[in-house]
């Protein structure tokens, strides 16, 4: 979804970030990185371990902050310690492993520890967890104790607490590497849904490329820059780029450059089973 | 020469409000030699299944044995019987501690006892088995490393061990597809060479399909399939499906064409077969 009229809700310009390692070498996880995310848009990042995506990720909602460069959310920039309240309230953040998420005892204190934290109402506390808890499918839930639940279950709570403080932008950086394929599953439909039909924007870093085909974009990762971005369509479409990266397309993207390798008459951008199929068995 | 579980139920916090059953009336056995993949939900007693292969948890009821021995024991012999079960954990790298790679896959064999010259020779058949060069990395910190690099140290310090059964966790959770080949290489390597037997718990249907030599199905504590990776995949799709699980996407492709009437054999399981029978059929 492209919206030329409007600012970018995130923007990066030039952000670099540095760090020190074991060996006091400088190593650059961020090397002048310049991208923008449009209000609304669904964008996945993929990258092989090292490359840069969950650092970035952490920039997006102040968590780590620029050496060199800008990253501004809502036009406001990370960098100026009176935006963070805000900036925090706009960008959520769902980590990997659910069970380090969790906070309290009962599911709907979960989902109200972000709320109270910046001091809203209690009645409008109450309405905001109802209202998130509903939105993800876990009203049943509400009076849970949140470590008996899935993977899935624990993940979509994580959600919901980004929802009850108002987030705009939710960052889900590998939220499924730990769950079951259900699970995974239950994560990848409410995230579209929330896009979808809430205008939620999404930033989802995975290593499932089947996941990142649902993205609007992918932005692919490699030694703290970025290496190519677009559709799914076109950047699954470059399987050997991919693999160099130390990436996999999906699996009907493989087999259609495979099987063009071999000469067959198969078009350029098939990357879903469904195409393949049809473009073989027409 | 086998691990086995008979009759084997486990109940957490028994007597209290809490109390859960997680394993019900399990019965198994695993040989040296297999490569088993244990798949099911989250919550469905994968976990407190491979603790009961090791001897971390005993049978509330039944019994769990290693080579004849039961795990349970107290003596010497259950602690010995014990030892021949390697575990790699979950995200393993996480349990590196020492400030050396070398210290740190030191750790366990210098705890059986062993003379420095031997611990010497295991760190370095280890360290050999997982791909690391011994004069590159054995002075490094393990925590300067890549998150794959670092995943490799700690398989590294459990094959040290040299077990004869080793006990997978996610093995490739987290890791990009370049790191997860070169575990799998290792791992594969490692079943073939030392002729071990392989337990591993997997959420990747791919995985499960590619490397294993058995597939064991767990749903709400009870083995509910077991038997070659293949055939259930072929043949039971449905009920994998409702326990929340999923068929290998090369199962799937192979389907969908077949549906809009593609003639191929019907026990295609790896998707370079996939691809020749394709070639075949178009003439490519």
């Amino acid at each position: 979804m492209e919206n030329s009229q409007k600012k970018p809700i995130i923007e990066i310009k030039n952000l670099t970030h540095t760090y020190t390692d074991t060996e006091d070498r400088q190593v650059k996880a961020l090397d002048s990185v310049t991208l923008d995310i449009a209000e609304g848009e669904f964008v996945a990042i993929i990258g092989a371990n090292g490359s840069g995506k969950s650092t970035l990720a952490r920039h997006l909602n102040a968590l780590l902050l620029p050496d060199g460069g800008n990253c501004l959310v809502d036009g406001k920039d990370t960098l100026e310690e009176d935006n963070l309240w805000d900036i925090r309230q706009t960008v959520g953040m769902v980590f990997q492993n659910p069970d380090n998420q969790i906070v309290a005892a009962i599911v709907e204190e979960d989902v109200a520890f972000g709320p109270e934290n910046i001091g809203v109402e209690p009645e409008e506390i109450r309405r905001r967890v109802r209202k998130a808890l509903e939105t993800v499918g876990m009203t049943h839930y509400t009076h849970h104790a949140p470590h008996l639940l899935s993977g899935g279950q624990k993940q979509r709570i994580a959600i919901a607490g980004t929802l009850a403080l108002g987030s705009r932008v939710i960052v889900l950086d590998e939220p499924t590497a730990m769950l079951d394929p259900r699970g995974r599953k239950e994560i990848m439909e409410t995230m579209k849904m929330l896009n979808r039909e809430r205008g939620i924007t999404v930033v989802y870093i995975t290593h499932y490329m089947v996941e990142a085909m649902e993205a609007d974009r992918v932005v692919v990762m490699d030694h703290g820059k970025v290496a190519f971005q677009g559709t799914p369509r076109k950047v699954f479409s470059k399987v050997d780029r991919l693999e160099k990266l130390g990436l996999e397309a999906p699996l009907a993207a493989e087999f259609a450059f495979q099987l063009r390798q071999a000469g067959g008459d198969i078009p350029e951008d098939i990357i879903t089973d469904e195409e393949l199929a049809e473009a073989l068995c027409h | 020469m086998s691990l086995k579980l008979e009759n084997v139920s486990y109940t957490y916090m028994p007597g209290t409000p809490y109390e859960h059953q997680a394993l019900k009336n399990v019965n198994l056995e695993i040989r040296k030699g297999e490569f088993v993949a244990l798949i099911g939900h989250t919550g469905s007693g994968k976990s407190t299944l491979v603790q009961h292969l090791n001897g971390l948890l005993h049978p509330t009821k039944g019994v769990a044995t290693i080579d004849g021995t039961d795990m349970a024991g107290k003596k010497k012999e259950a602690k010995e019987a014990r030892n021949k079960v390697g575990m790699v954990f979950q995200y393993p790298e996480h349990q590196l501690f020492a400030e050396t790679v070398f210290e740190d896959v030191a750790f366990g064999p210098r705890n059986l006892g062993l003379s420095e010259e031997e611990v010497q020779q295991r760190v370095r058949d280890a360290l050999k088995f997982v791909g690391l060069d011994f004069d590159t990395y054995v002075n490094r910190s393990p925590f300067g490393l890549s998150g794959g690099q670092m995943r490799r140290v700690a398989i590294a310090g459990v094959v040290a061990m040299n077990p004869d059964y080793l006990i997978l966790d996610e093995p490739s959770a987290g890791l990009d597809p370049g790191a997860r080949n070169a575990v799998f290489r290792e791992i594969e390597e490692l079943y073939k060479k030392r002729k071990i037997g392989i337990i591993m718990v997997t959420h990747s249907m791919e995985e499960a399909a590619k490397f294993a030599t058995r597939l064991l199905v767990i749903s709400n504590g009870e083995v509910i399939l077991d038997g070659k990776p293949e055939r259930i995949f072929r043949e039971d799709k449905a009920r994998l499906l409702e326990v929340g699980m999923d068929v290998p996407q090369v199962f799937k492709l192979a389907d969908l064409l077949r549906s809009k009437g593609m003639r191929l054999p019907n026990d295609i399981t790896d998707s370079a077969v996939l691809l020749q029978e394709i070639r075949k059929r178009k003439g490519w």
